[in-house]
């Protein structure tokens, strides 16, 4: 299941997103839960305490690479396989739970 | 970002939930594409509950298969303007989530709602919203 959640600011998104994969991963299932929204907030919500948070390392837009497929169109690909980037870039929450924060965009229209 | 964010997300991972950039606006460059349910989380207000309409018609034509509009923060006094505004516009509401002190007491304490009271009414709606998410 790949479930993405959306909503407006204030609509109480990131607190439901994080706390359904706490809830999916309490029942046994594999869960990367990633935060892509600019103003970071998944974290706390998913359980990641404070003093930890320093230690979460965004996920840098360099592991993508463009490349052109057979038919000519430019397409991303990523320079590291899921696994490694969740091993290197993610963070465990809980069992079967880990957290992938993407880079903060600097400024509009990046990314 | 964007393009980076959808990558992952349609990569061969099984379980994948992601917290979307805030506002509407985004949804039509596509982070969402790679996804098979997308949840609109709507507070129940009218121009809440009209812009969520709007997302979740943007979110099937972008040919996600599971479109889930959940209007969240939910008193006992909304429930008649939900259902009607729900009727008048064609929209479905696949969940209500109540509204819920202890997810503002879990946001003083700087946790999360789920490690501040584990039985909350926002605890147990989500589990709710997951046995209808799960096939079967």
């Amino acid at each position: 299941m790949k479930i993405a959640v959306a909503g407006k600011g204030g609509s109480g998104k990131t607190t439901i997103a994080g706390t359904l994969a706490r809830v999916l991963a309490r029942a046994g299932m594999d869960v990367l839960a990633i935060d892509g929204d600019t103003n970071p907030n998944l974290a706390i919500s998913i359980g990641i305490p404070r003093e930890r948070m320093p230690d979460l390392v965004p996920l840098p837009n360099t592991v993508l690479q463009r490349v052109t497929d057979a038919d000519g169109k430019p397409k991303g690909v990523l320079s590291l396989s899921l696994e490694e980037v969740k091993r290197q870039f993610g963070t465990a929450v809980a069992p079967h739970l880990t957290l992938l924060q993407m880079a903060r965009v600097d400024h509009a229209g990046a990314g | 970002m964007r393009e980076l964010t959808a990558t992952i997300a349609g990569g061969s991972l099984e379980h994948v939930v992601l917290d979307m950039e805030a506002g509407v606006e985004h949804l039509s460059r596509g982070t969402a594409r790679n996804t098979d349910t997308l949840l609109v989380i709507a507070e129940p207000y009218y121009k809440a509950l009209e812009t969520a309409a709007r997302v979740a018609l943007l979110g099937k034509e972008l040919g996600i298969a599971r479109v889930l509009t959940i209007v969240n923060k939910v008193r006992a006094s909304d429930e008649e303007s939900i259902k009607q505004f729900a009727a008048r516009h064609a929209l479905q509401v696949a969940a209500e989530i109540p509204h819920d002190e202890s997810v503002a007491e879990a946001d003083r304490l700087g946790i999360a709602p789920i490690d501040h009271d584990d039985s909350s009414r926002l605890i147990r709606a989500v589990e709710a919203l997951v046995k209808q998410l799960l096939p079967g």
